[in-house]
């Protein structure tokens, strides 16, 4: 090994860029990688959420963007056969449109949580207590808003110029709710209803006001099927089920992950190559010790397993630089996007052993082929080299 | 009678250059034939071995004599159009060699530039093989043994020491002594050990840590000569290995060679140095790819 790494550095230079070369690859691949292990986290999330139920919202909207719906309708949803429990809910943005947002951004939820014993998707309360229904005046907020809000148990906090105290801090999900803040349907209406244009406000009262509902379905019905019958029995409405989800966030999350770690492999191919021409160069300049080796009784193997372990750790150093540098990145920048609760990468272990290890086996790949030529080196020609 | 270390039977080393095809097809032929001899008549079969050594002495001295057609239908029966097209050039580097060298033996090999020498010394340490010709070691025919065997000979039983050393200078006097025993297998501890006594048994007990760059002419051919004697080979070759030193250094060298023979070691040298080659047991002259002369010294 001592040898091996004699070696690998007659050239500092050249072993130092071949590295970089890597390093760079890694970086971009632990960069990339944390940002498409979070955005695939939002997504699992996502359809961990929506698998069992179906969002109603205004036939104009989206499902997961409110427009304005009257409350009313609960009464027409829960005719359709299959519905089991309605659950009105109110979604609003905490902040307007502007601010740049990788993934959710920060919304407002507020809900009269009838289907709270239906819910499959349940949020652990590290601090506090857990909302009520009619905790008016009170919220509940996911921990990634914990700093943005500046907020603790008990503590009073802004919200959309409204104060309110915080009851009860979620614990981690590493998806949407994260970033949400739970609060009374009434609480929530009366945000939404400030939102709306003038004209519309002096219309319509903020208890009337919702931007969707959850739709739990009766066991064994179809959430898909359901979400079609409503939206053809239920006028000015549509449904959505588990599906519309997947077509509409999960397919383009695959696109955006392909996209991502394209972007990476194409900086570890370019690594790859210089670590084979660094490799070559190095056997044409080493031919004679190769032929001194071989004379002196080194089998195939041995030369193989000198220049693949070379090569190897070039890709080891190179990945482990490349995934500390990475790890400083996603660290320091979750930090600094902390205080304005969009937290974009997470670095999971999976991503930290594969960059490591991807980098070692495609550094042992590169160095199959100048390996290969090493040992097919004829040992008279190489000792008469000069 | 001192044991035969290594012995060449009828050894040819022809480079054909261009489209010589007759040459090429007679070669091709006595290849065969010589494959047969080691397959079939190897079996005590005297009179097929008789037979067939006859025929290949005499196919061999055609192909030398560049008689490519004649040789090629004594050992097939089959003419071969004459090519009178056909470009190029059939070089014989070694010319029907045979050679026997014992244990203990201190052989010089002479020769003008061309003349094979080195070539010789290739198929003597199984550093190349012949075009035709067998090839013994310790009475075991090793011409058509696979390449994957040969790094274990290489390793077990023959040395080398070349005219330029041939250190890895990244590697210190110890380290380079140790290689051989590294790709013999043998355990670190047990390698540092025996290096560092080879080179005590060459008077570098001092330079042990020292990289071929800091060290003399003389003092890096000892080197050379340690690593090639510590894995305590049945015969060391020595490609001009006083060729880049001086007369003291020269003498020197030689004199730790003849120390060493002394004690049973046998060496194959290959030297332009007449006063190289006195101080070895026996000197073979080459010319134009043949021994020209085989004497034992002070008896010529």
């Amino acid at each position: 090994m001592v040898e091996i790494l004699k070696n690998m550095f007659r050239r500092k230079t050249r072993t130092i860029l071949t590295i970089s070369g890597i390093t760079i690859g890694i970086f971009a691949f632990v960069v990339m990688g944390s940002m498409a292990e979070k955005i695939n986290l939002l997504v699992s999330g996502g359809t961990k959420y929506y698998k069992d139920k179906v969002i109603v919202s205004d036939k104009s909207g989206n499902a997961f963007m409110g427009a304005p719906l009257s409350i009313e309708k609960v009464k027409d949803i829960e005719k359709v056969e299959g519905v089991q429990v309605v659950q009105s809910d109110v979604t609003v943005m905490l902040e307007d449109l502007g601010t740049v947002n990788f993934g959710v951004p920060p919304m407002i939820i507020g809900s009269d949580n009838k289907g709270a014993s239906l819910e499959s998707f349940k949020v652990e309360i590290v601090k506090g207590k857990e909302l009520k229904p009619d905790d008016y005046g009170k919220v509940q907020i996911g921990s990634d808003l914990v700093k943005k809000l500046n907020a603790g148990v008990g503590k009073k906090i802004k919200i959309k110029g409204k104060e309110f105290e915080v009851k009860g801090i979620m614990g981690k999900t590493l998806t949407a709710p994260d970033n949400e803040v739970f609060m009374t349907l009434r609480d929530a209406q009366e945000i939404y209803h400030d939102t709306l244009p003038q004209v519309i406000q002096s219309q319509v009262k903020p208890e009337l006001l919702v931007t969707d509902f959850t739709v739990y379905a009766k066991k064994g019905v179809d959430p898909n099927e359901l979400a079609k019958k409503i939206s053809k029995e239920v006028a000015g409405v549509k449904g959505e089920g588990p599906k519309a989800f997947q077509d509409q966030v999960a397919s383009a999350t695959g696109i955006l992950n392909s996209i991502l770690f394209g972007i990476a492999a194409i900086s570890l191919l370019v690594g790859g190559l210089s670590i084979i021409n660094t490799m070559t160069m190095s056997i044409a300049e080493r031919t004679k010790e190769i032929g001194i080796k071989k004379a002196v009784g080194a089998k195939t193997r041995n030369i193989m397993t000198e220049y693949l372990t070379e090569a190897g750790l070039i890709g080891f150093f190179g990945g482990v630089i490349g995934w500390a540098l990475g790890a400083a990145t996603v660290v320091l920048i979750n930090n600094a996007m902390e205080a304005s609760g969009n937290v974009i990468f997470l670095l999971t272990t999976r991503i930290s052993v594969f960059a490591i290890a991807f980098a070692v086996i495609l550094g042992v790949l590169a160095g199959i082929y100048p390996a290969y030529h090493a040992v097919r080196i004829n040992i008279v020609k190489a000792l008469r080299e000069e | 009678m001192a044991e035969t270390i290594i012995k060449l039977n009828r050894i040819s080393k022809t480079y054909i250059i261009g489209t010589r095809k007759n040459a090429s097809r007679a070669q091709k032929a006595i290849q065969k034939l010589h494959k047969s001899y080691e397959d079939e008549c190897e079996k005590e079969d005297l009179k097929c071995k008789k037979d067939t050594e006859d025929l290949l002495e005499k196919v061999q001295e055609l192909f030398s004599k560049e008689k490519y057609e004649e040789s090629y239908k004594t050992v097939t029966g089959k003419t071969l159009k004459s090519r009178p097209k056909d470009r190029g050039a059939v070089v014989h580097a070694l010319d029907n060699v045979t050679l026997e060298i014992k244990k203990g033996d201190l052989v010089a090999i002479m020769g003008p530039s061309g003349s094979g020498k080195s070539t010789l010394l290739n198929m003597l340490g199984l550093l190349d093989s012949p075009t035709a010709g067998l090839i013994y070691l310790k009475g075991m025919n090793v011409t058509g043994i696979k390449s994957k065997k040969l790094p274990e000979i290489r390793s077990n039983d023959l040395g080398f020491v070349f005219q330029s050393f041939n250190l890895i200078p990244s590697l210190t006097a110890l380290e380079n002594v140790m290689l051989p025993l590294k790709y013999a297998g043998i355990k670190p501890q047990k390698r540092k050990e025996m290096a560092k006594k080879a080179l005590e048994s060459v008077g570098l007990g001092d330079r042990l840590d020292h990289t071929p760059n800091e060290l003399s002419g003389g003092q890096g051919q000892r080197v050379a000569i340690a690593r090639s004697v510590v894995n305590n080979p049945a015969i060391i070759f020595g490609d001009e290995l006083t060729g880049e030193l001086d007369t003291k250094m020269t003498k020197e060298v030689m004199g730790l060679i003849q120390n060493l023979n002394s004690k049973g070691q046998t060496f194959i040298i290959v030297t332009h140095n007449p006063e190289v080659a006195k101080m070895c047991k026996r000197t073979i002259l080459m010319l134009d790819g043949k021994v020209d002369k085989d004497h034992t010294n002070g008896k010529k």
